[in-house]
Order: C-alpha cells, then structure tokens, then sequence
C-alpha cells in the first residue's frame, strides 16, 4: 500500500485547521496516522507589529518528512506545495511558468542532481 | 449656578448687563404667542442671577489672562478673587502690626498691589460644589520640548527622565511619540493648531520649566504609584502562626501565586534601593554610585540575555512570501509527541482524546483578561 504524506482536516466549520501526516493511502482521512510531521493554519494571521503581509504559521519536522519522503512516500497536491515551500521538493505548480530543472536550482541546490534522475525528492 | 442665558449676545455687547436683559427676554420674539409670559416674573431665581451675573459674573466677562479663572478662585459674596482678598487682609494686618517699620515696606506692597498672588491648590476648584475635584496640572510646552530632547536628543531612557523631571513613565513615552508626531508635521509642512493650544493651555494650571535651571523643577505627579492588581482586591483572612515573619513578599503569594511582591510591581523599585542604601546602609556616594553601576551591567545583561534567545526563535523560523501571504515555517521534532504520541509537547490536533469544546458547561469566553 501506498504511504502519502497528506493534510487531515481538523478544526471546527470554517475553521480549518491540518495535521500534515504520514499515513497508508487508503485510510480514513482523519484516522490515527503513521506519523505526524507538522500543522498547517491556513487561517491568515495578523502581523505583530502591524507591518508586514498577515502571516500563515506552518510548523514542520523537515528531518522526518525528508526521512519518508527519501522513502517514497508521495506527497498530495496541497502537501506538495507547502514541502516545496519549506525547500524540500521542486514546485509542482508554478503560477507564472512551469518549473524547469535550472529554476528549480537555482530555487534548491540539491534540486538538479535530482533533476536528473528524474525523481523530484531531495533527500 | 446661574441658569443658562437666552440671549448671550446681549450680555456681551452691552456694558449694563443685567438691566438690559431684563428688558429684552421680556419681549417675546414671537408676537402672536398665547404661552403665558413667565419671563415678567421675578422670581427669587431670577434675582439671584443677576445678583451673580453682577458680582463673580463681572469677572468671567474679561477674563483674566494668565490665570484659570475657576468659579471656585473667587470669593462668593464680593465677586473678588480670593488669593487677593488674602493678600490685601494680610497686608493690612501687617501694616497695623509693624507701622513704625521702614519705608521700603510700602514700596514693596505698591509693587506687590498691581501683582496678582500665585494660585494655590484652593484656586483650582473648577465645580466650586465639589470641593474634593482639583484641576491637575498638565505638562507645560518647554518642559515637553525638554523631555523630548532628553530622550531622542541626549538619549537617556525613558525610566531616567521620569526619574529626574518626576513625570510618569507611561507619559515620558506619550510625549516623546506626540513630539514626534509635531516634529514630523512640522517637516512636512502640515498646520499645527497653534492658537488652539495657546487657548487651551493659558487656560489650565501647568508644571512649569525653566531650561536655564533645570535641576531647580519640581514634580509634576507622583511617579512611584502602586498600580492596583485585580488580584489585590479580595480580602482574604489568612491565618498564620504568630513567629512567621510574614512580609510583602508573602502576602503577595496569598493574593495569587504568580502575582509578583509590591516591592517589585512598583514602577521605580530602584528609587527604593538607592534610598535604603543612602538612609538605612549609610553608604558613600562612591559606593552607591558602584551598586548602581553594577545593578544597571546586570539589567542590561539580562536584556541582552532575553533579545538572544528572542532573535534566535526568530532566526529558525523561515519565512516565504508568497505574493499576498507570507509563510512562517517553525521547525519542530515529532518526537516530542512521545511514543504513543500523545505526550504533551507534542504539536498537531491530537488522535483518541475527546475534545469537550462543544460539550455542555464548558466555559469558552476567557475568565481573566491580561
């Protein structure tokens, strides 16, 4: 069976709040998973000091998800996105261009070694 | 208190007020009016007003300038400004005491006749039926320039110059950033209201400052206040045994038991210090002036120490900007969840534990705030 690093839903009706897990494909989407690498808040906060871009607070383990991802779990699309941002892995989906490998290493120096191999983890 | 007048032009263009009033509220303005003309009464209200209006009233119709002109500064049966009134009677009494004095007495009082005696606490009774309510005195323009100056010119702190001028922290740090404010106005060639100020100000008591000496100011308020804790408004009967040394230090523990000691909630705990150690220890200068040193290194440490630990948190977090969002990733170890993962330093929403937010009787509104 597949293992994915996936977002489960928690929090209340308009109110979202993610646990990014580690966790059989086939499971439940808020069952207990294999492990949980971080949250996600995808509630805009406010800036402290009131300058500044509200802020979205991600907290993650980049030493577990690049552990599992370096054992071919398959991050979904949303999980993608955030672990790229975080340098891990080269972006999906790009809103200006499609990723090549030399924007990718230059985003990630590791990115083009595995470029070539044609796997997208850097681990 | 006088009732509030119809026609306030009336009284302000003609010399003999209450007279001319008097004729002119007794025509109605509306000729065809039915309503009965109780303006033709006089009442006792009515002749108590204009025997105001033409005693204290006098003195409110030319003000005098450099003063507060508080209905409470004047006396109520002459119309005449009570420090004067004093002034004169003590004068008199010491004519009459010391009659075979030199001349230069009497050169003295015609000086002194033409000047108006300072106010006193007594004279800033705006609401002459509230005794207890004082006008405070409010920061004068000069000694706002100099704290400014202080603070953003020769860089003192802010705990420094409230020190030294006795104005309140909190207040050295609002006209700092009001100064500011005029300063940067005043740059970019905004108007400031200065009439307005003027207006306002020659008519409030204020704490003066003369710059050419500045350690002769006095105090503006008192800068050593215990602020009032939520926790310190119970009374609590705490029985203790007789032989324990029961201090501050205690009973702030019984009030609640992270509520810090009197001593320390103070705004200057150092002007205690300094004065235990001048009055109590009996130190020298130079001794006290070292502890103060030493107390002032430690200080500094400590917030050295605290803005490390704060720049470092702040260096592990890696932020993305986005576009319209910026992301704060925060590193952290899954294995603070422990092994069965439910250890409480863990992160995340938790597996197997209910969570009774939406249960009945549980209280979601904070019950303390601060």
């Amino acid at each position: 069976m597949v293992v994915k690093i996936r977002l489960a839903r928690f929090g209340r009706r308009k109110a979202p709040f993610y646990n990014i897990v580690v966790a059989q494909a086939r499971t439940a989407r808020n069952s207990k998973p294999i492990e949980v690498l971080g949250t996600y808040d995808p509630i805009p906060k406010p800036p402290a000091d009131g300058e500044g871009k509200p802020f979205k607070d991600i907290r993650l383990d980049t030493a577990r998800a690049k552990y599992w991802l370096g054992v071919g779990a398959q991050p979904s699309d949303p999980a993608w996105r955030l672990l790229s941002m975080a340098g891990l892995l080269i972006p999906k989906y790009r809103p200006s261009a499609t990723p090549t490998p030399a924007t990718a290493a230059s985003i990630i120096p590791e990115a083009s070694v595995s470029a070539d191999k044609g796997v997208n983890a850097v681990v | 208190m006088p009732p509030s007048l119809r026609l306030p032009s009336v009284l302000s263009s003609t010399p003999c007020g209450a007279h001319q009033l008097c004729r002119s509220t007794g025509q109605s303005s509306r000729p065809f009016s039915t309503t009965l003309r109780h303006d033709h009464r006089v009442t006792r209200a009515r002749r108590g007003l204009f025997r105001w209006l033409s005693l204290q009233g006098e003195n409110f119709r030319n003000p005098l300038s450099g003063s507060t002109n508080y209905l409470g500064a004047y006396d109520n049966r002459s119309g005449v400004l009570r420090r004067v009134q004093e002034a004169e009677l003590r004068n008199t009494l010491e004519r009459q005491n010391g009659e075979a004095k030199p001349e230069k007495t009497g050169e003295q009082s015609a000086e002194e006749k033409s000047k108006i005696p300072p106010e006193e606490p007594r004279d800033r009774v705006p609401f002459p039926q509230n005794k207890s309510f004082l006008s405070q005195a409010v920061l004068s323009e000069e000694l706002r320039e100099e704290i400014w100056s202080r603070v953003m010119k020769e860089g003192q702190s802010v705990r420094e110059v409230s020190v030294t001028l006795r104005v309140e922290m909190s207040r050295v740090g609002a006209v700092v950033r009001l100064k500011e404010v005029e300063k940067e106005w005043k740059r970019i060639g905004k108007p400031l209201a200065r009439p307005y100020a003027q207006a306002v100000m020659s008519m409030l008591p204020q704490t003066p400052f003369d710059p050419s000496k500045p350690d002769a100011h006095g105090s503006h308020e008192s800068i050593n206040d215990l602020p009032v804790h939520a926790s310190t408004g119970q009374q609590i009967f705490h029985p203790t045994s007789e032989s324990r040394h029961f201090t501050r230090l205690d009973a702030a523990k019984v009030f609640n038991k992270r509520l810090l000691p009197a001593d320390d909630r103070i705004p200057h705990p150092e002007l205690v210090i300094q004065h235990r150690e001048r009055v109590i220890d009996g130190l020298t200068v130079e001794e006290r002036k070292e502890r103060a040193e030493l107390r002032a290194a430690e200080a500094e440490e400590k917030r050295e120490r605290i803005a490390a630990k704060q720049a470092a948190a702040e260096a592990r977090v890696k932020k993305i900007d986005s576009g319209r969002w910026e992301f704060r990733f925060t590193p952290i170890n899954a294995d603070d969840a422990g092994k069965d993962g439910r250890g409480h330093r863990g992160i995340g929403w938790r597996y197997g534990v209910p969570l009774y937010d939406r249960s009945r009787g549980q209280i979601k509104i904070p019950k303390s705030v601060g």
